[in-house]
């Protein structure tokens, strides 16, 4: 099964906005977008946010466990997510969303890739601050 | 001219003239539903609502077809945000709050955010109207505040809380609610809205359409601000929406990353 990360470095997207419950820019770099594609190797469908983890191999091929923050289930639900239907571990994804400033392999999630080509967003856009 | 004769011609120009002209229902755009009112001939604003995030809770496909209708509808632009007006000092503390990104954010904790931002935040909340008071039960927090309309006064016991103490009463077809008795553990708006306890919160709802409130806030606070700051928003009705459960605390680990980054990158 072929995987790869692909991290590029871009241009501040979006305006100031909001999680449900904390700024973005406190723990993300909205100028670090990040897409990673990879396998799901777990879920934690939990409040106030959900992680999706994905396993990915970099460029030399060695694979890294990444951590993506996204909405809480509320959120997600009213956007077509279901648990445990939607997504399952093992399945093919690609995340894209913006890179934390701490942890290496952490990020936030903006949209999922489905291996059917179907997308789904998984968090809020970028921004600078919070409401 | 023979009456069957007659109604024929009658009839070939109706289906002629309906052949080259759009019909009636075409035209003519749909009458807009009338404001709900109670028995008692108040405006009913009972509903679940939504203030801000529409894109982020129910997409932006969502934030869209709502933009085109207010456009389709002449619906005016709200009115630019004002800046929050603080004194020097208030406005110190803000400017180190917005330099922190907001790491501090009380609700990031998962406390009970206070009035009016937890109207604003992107998750619905129901007002239920009574008689005698209106209820509103926030999705955030599973927050409620009971909002006596029967003319009573603030009770003369209030400790300062989050949510403060409400009372209102009607103006027209507006509902004014004056809410006081809060503590100064909230952020009013956004990143660093720091207040004192000595603020007083004054909520303006008036329900313009069937699907929209008009909600004017006006917080009032001599430790921190020169004068009044107001704000608008407006509510979207959600029919066939129903409050959904958010336990913020459930997992809240950002709070530990948060401390690395405070113990690092903010390091006094």
């Amino acid at each position: 099964m072929r995987a790869a990360v692909l991290v590029a470095c871009g241009l501040l997207v979006g305006t100031a906005s909001m999680f449900a419950h904390h700024s973005f820019a406190a723990e993300y770099d909205g100028s670090l977008p990040v897409t990673v594609s990879g396998t799901v190797a777990k879920i934690d469908w939990q409040n106030p946010h959900i992680y999706l983890y994905v396993d990915a191999k970099d460029d030399q091929g060695k694979v890294a466990q990444w951590k993506f923050e996204g909405y809480p289930p509320n959120m997600l639900v009213r956007q077509g997510w279901r648990r445990d239907t939607t997504m399952k571990v093992g399945d093919m994804i690609t995340v894209t969303g913006w890179r934390a400033r701490l942890d290496p392999h952490q990020g936030a999630a903006r949209e999922v890739t489905f291996a059917d080509g179907k997308k789904l967003m998984a968090g809020p856009p970028a921004g600078t601050g919070g409401q | 001219m023979p009456t069957r004769a007659l109604t024929s011609l009658v009839l070939m120009v109706a289906l002629a003239a309906g052949a080259t002209r759009p019909s009636l229902a075409q035209t003519t755009a749909p009458k807009p539903r009338p404001v709900p009112r109670t028995a008692d001939g108040k405006p009913d604003l009972s509903g679940i609502w939504i203030a801000g995030g529409i894109a982020l809770t129910f997409g932006e496909a969502e934030a869209r077809r709502i933009q085109e209708a207010d456009k389709a509808a002449g619906r005016p632009a709200p009115p630019p945000r004002e800046p929050p007006p603080y004194k020097p000092e208030a406005d110190k503390k803000r400017q180190e709050y917005l330099a922190r990104r907001g790491i501090d954010d009380p609700m990031a904790r998962c406390l009970l955010t206070g009035v009016p931002r937890i109207t604003v935040r992107p998750l619905p909340f129901e007002i239920v109207q009574l008689a005698n008071r209106v209820i509103i039960l926030y999705e955030i927090h599973h927050a409620f505040r009971i909002i006596p309309t029967d003319g009573r006064p603030h009770p003369d016991d209030i400790e300062p809380s989050y949510l403060g103490d409400s009372v209102a009463r009607w103006d027209g077809d507006t509902l004014v609610v004056d809410v006081t008795g809060f503590n100064d553990k909230t952020w009013l708006a956004g990143v660093g809205t720091i207040h004192s306890e000595k603020l007083r919160v004054t909520e303006r709802y008036r329900r313009d359409t069937y699907d929209t409130i008009i909600y004017d806030v006006t917080m009032e606070d001599p430790e921190v601000f020169t004068k009044p700051w107001h704000q608008q928003e407006t509510f979207r009705l959600r029919p066939g929406e129903r409050l959904r459960e958010y336990e913020c605390i459930e997992n809240n680990e950002d709070i530990v990353r948060w401390e690395k980054l405070l113990d690092t990158e903010f390091k006094k």
